[in-house]
């Protein structure tokens, strides 16, 4: 994404709809006045296409290159939603998870799911510190989802490290999703949150599980999780998102 | 794709302040019939009057989100009355969308989500619980700010464009209701919820530097800034 410096009329619109404020002002000093132009970081800018689809800049000198190269192209694939991952099918940085489960059944009553967000909520972050996490799920015996694009990324799955060249690509969010036995994930929740603490020093992460009701819909793995946040410092959220089974109903796969 | 998870802001005392609403064709399932069947969804949703919806924000017609949510396997709306939710699952487990082969997710309250499961005579299947935010928190927004940018769980809504938003209402240069448009337009998925942000906005006017007689609050704001 760039500003084109022969449109562009100064007017600073569009200096705040940037997720990562990468619209900034560039000042030139000269002995008796200074100029400005408005431009867009190459470093700071995930490529999310927030700017440009907006359409604020009434002159349209938001632009985008005729190509993205690779692996700059990460960029888009992570930030912008309207971006479709080759490796997913799927619009969006993750996965169909637990939205489609009434269908797949990946999440049984036996395991619990796992997602590490990092760079949410507005942050943003580089496949650096994803890498951190990705390499720490290893560590903890986790299941890697399949279908997500952070797999693609992978140098190595059995270590969790990335590609060198993907490293230093920032991103508005990037998720590792990932499995564990149900009777192993409150003890991977307590030294998942201490390690992310500690190690994500230039961004945050969110973390959410992933688990099976119970016949009758009552929630038990969130009562095991209010317990246990009790003695691990967290309290889980009061919302959160609810598969509620139609397509399990009537000849589906419960 | 966690997009509707993480929304801050939600309490137990204001029940029903919002549902989001996300249907989905598993990729392995994808076909003719399900296409179909997910276009007569979305003409559905739309019946029922969401708040918002996909596609929305960018201006597209209701014909066309209908088409284009068809085609993509996917559709997201979020509803402002939880009343309109539970004759909306109840329409869409009487009509068999789910045997088509797509799954509905709803996300809110858990207390709003089991009263919308018991209306329709359902249980909830598989849930998604988060546990918090991590890492450098301080590189966080304050929390108000959190409760409107979290409405995107792409992390489109710029913490930068909604202090902006509030500077142009206190100025008297928009209604809330117009910045809660103009918050909403980033997410394409339709997921902001206008009436709640409209009303956090108003909140945050309140406690704004640039409105008359909150001269103190800027005082504090300075003195912080500078300790």
């Amino acid at each position: 994404m760039f500003i084109d410096q022969d449109v562009c009329e100064k007017c600073l619109d569009c200096r705040t709809v940037c997720p990562v404020g990468a619209i900034q002002i560039a000042e030139t000093k000269f002995v008796h006045h200074f100029s400005f132009q408005v431009v867009i970081d190459y470093e700071t800018c995930v490529e999310c296409d927030v700017c440009r689809r907006l359409s604020i800049c009434p002159q349209g000198a938001i632009k985008q290159v005729d190509e993205i190269p690779y692996p700059r192209i990460l960029r888009a694939a992570f930030s912008d939603p309207m971006f479709r991952h080759a490796s997913t099918a799927v619009l969006g940085r993750g996965t169909e998870e637990m939205k489609t489960n009434d269908v797949k059944n990946e999440f049984t009553k036996d395991n619990v799911g796992f997602s590490v967000e990092v760079g949410r909520p507005g942050v943003a972050a580089y496949f650096r510190d994803l890498e951190k996490v990705t390499k720490k799920i290893v560590a903890l015996g986790g299941d890697f989802a399949s279908y997500n694009p952070v797999i693609a990324l992978m140098k190595d799955k059995s270590t969790g490290a990335l590609k060198e060249e993907v490293l230093n690509e920032k991103v508005l969010s990037a998720i590792a999703e990932f499995i564990m036995p149900r009777q192993s994930a409150l003890n991977v929740l307590a030294e998942l949150i201490p390690f992310i603490n500690t190690e994500l020093k230039e961004t945050v992460a969110t973390i959410s599980l992933i688990a099976r009701n119970e016949d009758d819909g009552e929630h038990s793995f969130l009562r095991k999780l209010e317990a246990h946040g009790k003695n691990h410092g967290y309290i889980p959220y009061l919302n959160g998102k609810v598969n509620i089974g139609i397509a399990a109903v009537k000849g589906g796969n419960s | 794709m966690t997009h509707t998870l993480n929304r801050r802001g939600l309490e137990k005392d204001r029940p029903g302040e919002e549902i989001c609403v996300l249907c989905m064709i598993h990729h392995k399932n994808k076909n003719e019939k399900s296409s179909k069947a997910m276009r007569e969804l979305v003409k559905t949703i739309i019946r029922y009057e969401p708040n918002n919806l996909i596609g929305r924000p960018l201006g597209v017609s209701n014909e066309d989100i209908v088409g284009l949510c068809g085609a993509a396997g996917v559709a997201t709306a979020v509803f402002t009355d939880k009343d309109a939710v539970r004759k909306l699952v109840q329409e869409i487990k009487a009509k068999g969308f789910g045997l088509s082969g797509i799954s509905v997710v709803l996300s809110g309250l858990f207390s709003d989500i089991r009263d919308v499961c018991e209306y329709a005579g359902l249980t909830e299947h598989t849930s998604n619980y988060p546990v918090g935010i991590y890492g450098k928190t301080s590189l966080l927004p304050d929390y108000i700010t959190l409760e409107i940018a979290t409405q995107c769980g792409h992390g489109l809504v710029s913490r930068h464009y909604i202090k902006d938003v509030v500077r142009r209402i206190s100025k008297g240069r928009l209604t809330a209701q117009e910045g809660a448009e103009l918050l909403s337009k980033p997410c394409v998925c339709g997921i902001v919820n206008k009436k709640r942000t409209e009303e956090i906005l108003l909140k945050m006017v309140e406690q704004s530097p640039f409105v008359e007689g909150n001269e103190v609050n800027y005082a504090v704001r300075r003195k912080r800034k500078f300790s």
